[in-house]
Parts: structure tokens; sequence; C-alpha cells
């Protein structure tokens, strides 16, 4: 697959929106206007750290018509291998990024005849986006979004302006929970379900979602997983005769991307299936930590997802 | 370059539609070798040579004013040849502005757009069309987005739904087809879309094309080359006129194949549209008759072999049957057995 | 230009239950009785998903119809069944049931594919899906048939070639099926060379 360019942008505002949650705007550095893109989509953003280049994935959440910045939100991770760190505390208005032209892998289904959207936490930046393009229009739409307490509810006063009762909050502090049950047993036929949160919170709602006889292609869900860290590997890649070194800390993409070899992809979070690479032989175990393939795919150990996954072994080969 | 037009060809009844020299040399040759399989032969659409019709991302060519009226000719008798399905709005208007920004980025000599927010003003100086409007507000034009921009546009345009890991073909502007219908199609998935065209499903093209589509990026469209065969410069071979164009092949001779029969090309484009995030599929026709094609020496040999050995069902499909031999026996003289280099460049 | 084996044809398979659903729509035409009645046999054992059940049916037949579909029905512990006396009337009841279902409904039609074509039209004004829908092709084969050129649809064609019932052109009836319109597309059969038409013959029985 050919890739588009990258974009060249800058940072024009930062706001602390919660204590983990920072809010960037950025602007394209000639001036002019960026790419138009979906409620949904997400961008690459790419940091050039003092040791090494961080490429992470965040969610548009600036609405579409407003093409002369993009806005994303950054949630501070514990566990960060660096980007996040990297974006709340190395990144200050007028620094430089780089971004990849919008992607969308978590579009609203065009033909719906009504949506609804459950967030939890930094989840919500996606749906800021979609509520643009579903404002106004004929189909119904609803959005629910769980957060641990009031301070932690990122952009509900712009939420609540415009979207009025279609915005219901949740606030575990206040032991308020979303009753999926209720929500999802109850639902007009042709209704689709969007969530984005934590991995619990889509397990529990893709789990009630099918006891309620919902099938799989209504229920649509988006979690970028950070690349975890791991023990350190060689990992062959046979087509380029090059052996490369993965640290603890960075990725098998990043490290193969750091010596030299292009390998396509579109979200670097294991969600869609683009840098699938081919096994051709590995002494130890593979570790997936994708959420493309499938249970028999992974027992082949024959594929890998490189953006995500990892190996615990002394040698992996792979057919880059 | 400043294409002079030739407005007053015609593609229907007295078929005065000819080549340039220079149209000729641009003609986009579908075949880099001596013979012919499908293939997902998908390619990024980037700039081509200076003159070529991949110079820009939407050609347009000297027959441009002659094709938009043989569309609306087209249009006048059967409305149905545009069709959108209501979801597909956002799509529409994302296909607008592709093709008036591209038009009037790459031949501002001829189109011009203003755009000030969502106020937009359009200029298209061979058409003689002067047009305010509002970006997306549908009442702001007197057709539907996708019908105002394509009537203004060489080639047919399908627009793709994505959902469902599939795509759908749910809109779309089809009046210079091969033989497909639009009327019919209209709502099918990716394969049953192609579900008439033979042996590709078996050799797994549909569903590796199908896979690379899904993921087709903004700002990073494809292309693709396609051909079939037309008796007559005859743009509108749609199965819906099939009983006026059909008695052509019965026609067809070793005399007269030269003049009568056309190589009919199709340059696909294929790009990722942004506030829909639907996909467009360009199909622009090039057609050359078989005289204008075998003043290139290259391209009479091989075409002369790639026919020769034609598959048997691809014979049918694209519905040579009935001249295909005709055809090969008027281009054998130009063939002289000679080897031809690979590529499609003439020698 | 291919005329079988054209990848839009629907491909049906027996109907089975679908544990997976919670609500169950079945819709039977003719025929359709077996599949439907086979389908309940494998939910004895759920009495739950039988009282989420509905049954809609229209027998065609004379001898057929009465009180005898309704009591199959009803011995297989169905309790909402409705008979009816035409296709169109049971369409409508069809597409007025949708208007109130909710998700998690699965839907069964058993007949001759002109039935399953039309409920299928209607099930997507729902927007529901392969997942959502099973299918039985069962009875007659006769197809509906999509005229290319006047855009008549002529019903109940057994032949390979028939004549259209708007402009009477001769079409070859090809396996070609758009879902939107439930039907086969129809193409001139002489157009090249006029009355050069294959054997007539009688292949969707």
């Amino acid at each position: 697959m050919t890739e588009a360019a990258t974009i060249e942008v800058e940072v024009t505002a930062i706001d602390q929106v919660t204590p983990l949650i920072k809010h960037f705007r950025l602007a394209p550095v000639d001036g002019g206007t960026l790419p138009a893109f979906s409620g949904g989509s997400h961008i690459i953003v790419v940091m050039h750290g003092a040791a090494r280049a961080h490429r992470n994935p965040y969610s548009v959440l600036s609405p579409p018509n407003r093409l002369d910045a993009y806005e994303i939100g950054v949630r501070r991770m514990e566990e960060s291998r660096g980007g996040s760190h990297f974006m709340h505390d190395s990144v200050r208005v007028g620094s430089r990024l780089q971004i990849a032209h919008p992607v969308n892998l978590f579009g609203l289904d065009k033909i719906a005849r009504k949506h609804v959207l459950i967030a939890g936490g930094i989840g919500i930046t996606p749906f800021l986006a979609m509520l643009e393009d579903l404002y106004g229009g004929p189909v119904p739409y609803e959005l629910h979004y769980s957060v641990r307490s009031p301070e932690h509810a990122a952009f509900l006063v712009r939420l609540r302006r415009r979207e009025g009762g279609r915005v219901h909050l949740y606030c575990d502090s206040e032991q308020q929970a979303i009753d999926f049950e209720a929500l999802l047993g109850n639902q007009p036929l042709g209704t689709h379900v969007y969530v984005c949160g934590p991995g619990g919170m889509i397990s529990r709602v893709a789990a009630v979602a099918k006891d309620c006889g919902w099938p799989d292609s209504h229920i649509h869900w988006e979690q970028f997983s950070a690349p975890p860290v791991g023990d350190a590997f060689e990992v062959f890649l046979a087509r380029s005769r090059i052996s490369v070194h993965v640290p603890p800390d960075q990725s098998l993409l990043e490290s193969i991307e750091a010596a030299g070899v292009e390998v396509p992809y579109l979200c670097r979070g294991g969600v869609c299936g683009f840098c699938q690479t081919r096994v051709l032989e590995v002494d130890g175990e593979l570790l997936h930590n994708d959420h493309f393939l499938s249970e028999a795919e992974r027992a082949s150990g024959k594929t890998i997802m490189p953006c995500v996954s990892r190996a615990r072994c002394r040698s992996l080969l792979l057919d880059l | 370059m400043s294409t002079a037009f030739k407005p007053d060809e015609t593609f229907r009844d007295s078929f005065t539609f000819r080549n340039s020299e220079a149209a000729i040399r641009r003609f986009p040759m579908p075949f880099p070798e001596d013979n012919y399989m499908y293939s997902v032969n998908i390619e990024p659409h980037t700039a081509g040579p200076p003159g070529s019709v991949t110079e820009f991302p939407i050609d347009i060519d000297e027959h441009y004013v002659a094709e938009c009226k043989e569309r609306a000719l087209v249009l006048a008798a059967e409305p149905l040849r545009f069709q959108a399905l209501p979801h597909m709005m956002s799509a529409q208007w994302d296909c607008l502005e592709l093709i008036m920004e591209s038009l009037a980025r790459d031949y501002p000599q001829h189109f011009a757009l203003a755009r000030a927010g969502n106020r937009w003003h359009w200029i298209n100086r061979p058409l003689g069309i002067n047009r305010h409007f509002t970006f997306g507000e549908a009442s702001s034009l007197d057709r539907q987005p996708l019908d105002f921009i394509t009537r203004q546009a060489q080639g047919d345009w399908v627009v793709m739904d994505q959902r469902e890991g599939d795509l759908w073909t749910e809109a779309g502007m089809v009046t210079t087809q091969a033989d497909w219908s639009l009327d019919f199609d209209v709502g099918m998935t990716f394969k049953e879309w192609h579900g008439p065209v033979p042996i590709a499903h078996e050799l797994g093209v549909f569903d590796r094309a199908l896979k690379f589509l899904l993921n087709l990026r903004l700002g990073a469209p494809v292309r693709r080359l396609n051909w079939t065969m037309t008796v007559h410069p005859r743009l509108d071979t749609s199965p819906e006129n099939y009983p006026f164009w059909g008695p052509d092949r019965a026609a067809v001779t070793a005399l007269n194949a030269g003049d009568l029969v056309n190589l009919r090309v199709e340059l696909q484009g294929l790009w990722r549209l942004p506030r829909s995030n639907a996909v467009v599929f360009s199909i622009r026709c090039y057609l050359i008759s078989l005289r204008e094609l075998v003043t290139v020496a290259k391209w009479g040999r091989r075409v002369h072999r790639v026919l020769k050995n034609l598959h048997p069902e691809l014979v049918d499909y694209k519905g040579l049957a009935r001249y295909r031999d005709a055809v090969v026996e008027w281009l054998a003289p130009y063939d002289d057995g000679v080897p031809t280099t690979p590529g499609t460049a003439p020698e | 230009m291919l005329v079988t084996g054209i990848k839009s044809k629907p491909v049906y398979a027996p109907l089975r239950y679908d544990a997976g659903g919670r609500y169950h729509v079945m819709l039977g035409q003719e025929v359709g009785e077996a599949p439907l009645l086979r389908v309940l046999g494998d939910m004895s054992g759920s009495p739950e998903a039988l009282a989420r059940t509905r049954v809609l049916y229209v027998p065609l037949r004379a001898a057929a119809a009465g009180a005898a579909p309704a009591a199959a029905f009803g011995g297989a512990g169905v309790a909402d069944v409705r008979i009816f006396g035409t296709t169109a009337a049971l369409l409508e009841a069809f597409r007025d049931l949708l208007g109130r279902a909710l998700m998690g409904t699965r839907l069964y039609v058993a007949g001759p594919e002109s039935f399953i074509g039309l409920a299928m039209k209607i099930a997507l004004e729902f927007n529901l899906n392969k997942d959502e829908i099973r299918a039985e092709e069962c009875g007659t084969r006769a197809r509906r048939v999509y005229c290319i050129h006047c855009r008549t649809t002529t019903e109940n064609v057994r032949t390979n070639i028939v004549t259209c019932g708007g402009c009477t052109r001769s079409l070859l009836v090809r396996d070609h099926y758009s879902r939107r319109l439930a039907a086969y597309m129809g193409v001139m059969a002489d157009a090249e060379v006029p009355g050069e038409l294959p054997p007539i013959r009688e292949v969707f029985a």
C-alpha cells in the first residue's frame, strides 16, 4: 500500500482538561488547511524524542468541518513507553510534530437506524467528532459516558451544551454504572453500538450485546493498545537479510523501522491487521497482544502483528 | 498544454469521433506483454509524464466537451443512469470536491474554484458554467452534487460505502459503460457487483482487491487499467440500450474491422473520500480505432497477439465472440512476428 | 456475457435454529411449512425461545389452507402464529412487525426464492444483515425477472428465455441477482441477430 505523505504541524494550544488528559491543537505549519476527515478517524502522531521516535495513534476530536487544525486528547498513561509522557512533558505550544493523513477504522454505519455510543474515560475522543456528523441528522443517537469522577469527565460542558439529554454521564465515584443489559436489551432493529474505553468495558459491552442477540456486525469498538514492554529479543529479517535487536521498551515494529526497513501500517494499535507479518521460525513463544488475529491464526505460530506483539525467544525469523 | 476541444464529435449515429495524433500517442495501452489474463494490477495513482493520461489525477482531453454533451443526451432519455441512495449524500459532496479541486488546480485555463468557507464559486469555461453554491447544502444546487459535477467530468463514477467489511455500490453516474447496469447493480456488495466477471473470482482477484481497497488511504489513490472492444466509437454500451447497439456486432467483417472496431480502455482510479469514508471509483473510457492503433507498429503486433490467444471465457465475457476472428484477421498483416519489447511504450 | 455461475446469485442453506438470537421471526410460504417446523423442532427444548417466536405463514394452495397449518405450528409450541390468505398481506404484517422489533431478532424465511427475495427486500429496509437472516429455498424455482431495457419485472418465469411483460422482447434470464430488486436480470436474447434464439427450455422448475 502506498503511503500518503506526512504533514508538518505545530502545536498551537494545550489545555489540561482533566488531571490526566491534555488537549492539543495541531495546525499545519504552512498555515493552510488539513485534509477533511470523517468522525471516528485517528491520526498517527510522530514524536521525535531524544532517544527515539514515537508513533502513537490518537482520535481526532475536533469537528470534521473545521480543518484549520486537528484537536486530539492525550491521557497520561502510567505504564507509558514514552509517547504519552512525551506529549505531556515535552511538547509545548510552538512544538513541531508530524502527522499522517487521518484513517477511519471506527466509522459510523451509514444505514443504521439508531446509534448508541458508549465511552469510558479518554474513549470519549472519537465520539466528539462522530457526534458532529450525527448532530441535526435524521437518525436518532445517544451517548453514554462513564468516568471515574466528575473531574475526570473531559469535554462534558461542551457535550451537554449542545447534545443536552442525549448525553448520559455515569461517575464511579457516585456509584453510577451503565446498565448494559437494560441499554442493549431494548434497542430497535437496525441499531449499532459503538464503544471506546478500557478493555474491560469493551469486552463487557461485547458480551452483553451478544447475550442480547446482537450480531457482531452491529457492535463496533476501538481500543488502541499501547505496545506492552517485555524481554529483549533478536529478530532476523529474511528478505532484508539483517538482524535487529528489540529492546524491552520498544515494539517489534518500532525496532524494525529504526533499522531502516519499512513495514506498512495503519493503526499501530493491533486493530487493523495491516502490518500482519509472516513468521518463518521462532525458537520460543509468540506473545500476541493484538485484537485482530483469530485464535487459530495465533495458534498456528505463523503470523504476528509487529505493532503490538512480541516474542519470548532467543530469535525470531520474519518474512520481511 | 492547452487542450483544443472538439465539441462537435459524436459517439452515436454519425460517429464522428476521431483521435488526433497527439491523442493516439498518449493512448493508455493496457497490454504490457503479448498475452493477457486478469491480475490485481493496481498501482499508486501518482503523476505520470507530462502529456500522459496520468499526468493529473483526473484527465481532461480533446474529447471533453463532446463527451459531456453525450452524457447529457443519455441522461435526458434515461435519468436512472444517475443513482444515489439517501445515505450517500456526504460521499456525493466529497466527490464534488475531489473533481472541482483537481480540475481547477490542474487545468486553470479551463476551470476555477474559489472557496470562502462553505460559499463556493465554480467556473467551467468549456461548458459555460458559472455557479455560486453552498458546499454541503443540497438545495443550493439544482441537481444532486454528484449528478451536478459528473455531468462536467469524463468517465463513469461509482461511489462505494464501506461497512461490514465490504464495499457497497450505492451511488454513481454511469453512461459510458462496458455492458453493466448501475440501475440493476446499485446496493450490491463488491463481489455481487463483479459477479458477472468470469474466472477472476476463482483466481482470488476480488478477494485480494477488496482487502486492498478496504484499506485504501486518504491521500494515496490507486489506479488500474481494464479493457474491452466496442463496435463504433460508442460510449454508451449499456445493457439498457443493448437492443440498439447489439446489431453492430454482427456487422463486423475482416474488411471493415479496422474502421468499425475500437479498443476500449478504462483507466480506473480509486480514491478514499474524506468526510464519508467512502471510496470513489472512476472509470474513464478511452477509445481508439484499430486503424488508429496500428499507426504505432508495436501496438498492432501486440493487440493481434493478445486477441489471437485470448482465453475463450474472456472472449465471451467481453462480448467479442461474434467478431474476434474478423479483428484478428484484419490485424494479421500488421504483425510481422518481430518480438515486442516489454511495457506499453512505442518501440 | 456470463449467464450462469454468477456470484451474485444467492446461496441458500437448510434452516437451523440460531440460539444466539433472542427473538425469532419465521416466515413461510407454500411448502416452507416443513423447514419451519423442523427449526421449531430444534427449539423444543427451549420454551423461552419458543415464547419469543412468531410465525407468519401463507399456504397459497387452497388444500393447505384452513386450520391445519395453524394447528401444526401451535403443536410445535409457538403461541403467536398468523396464517395469511395472500403473500402481500403477509409481507405487510411483516413490515409492521419489524418496525416494532428489537435488536436480537433473527429472521428465518422458507419458501420459493421469489418469496425469500421479497421478504429480504423488506428486511433490508430495517438494516438486517446477513448475520440476522437465514433462508431456505424450497418449492418452485420460478424467478422474478427484471427487464433491463424497460424495467418491468415479470413474475413466475420458468424458462431460459421469457417474453417481457412490458416491452415483449425475448429476454435471456441471467444468474445476476439484485437483492434490492429481488429479481434476476433479463437481457434481450436476440439483439445482435433478430430471431437468433437458443431453444426455449424449462430450466427453473
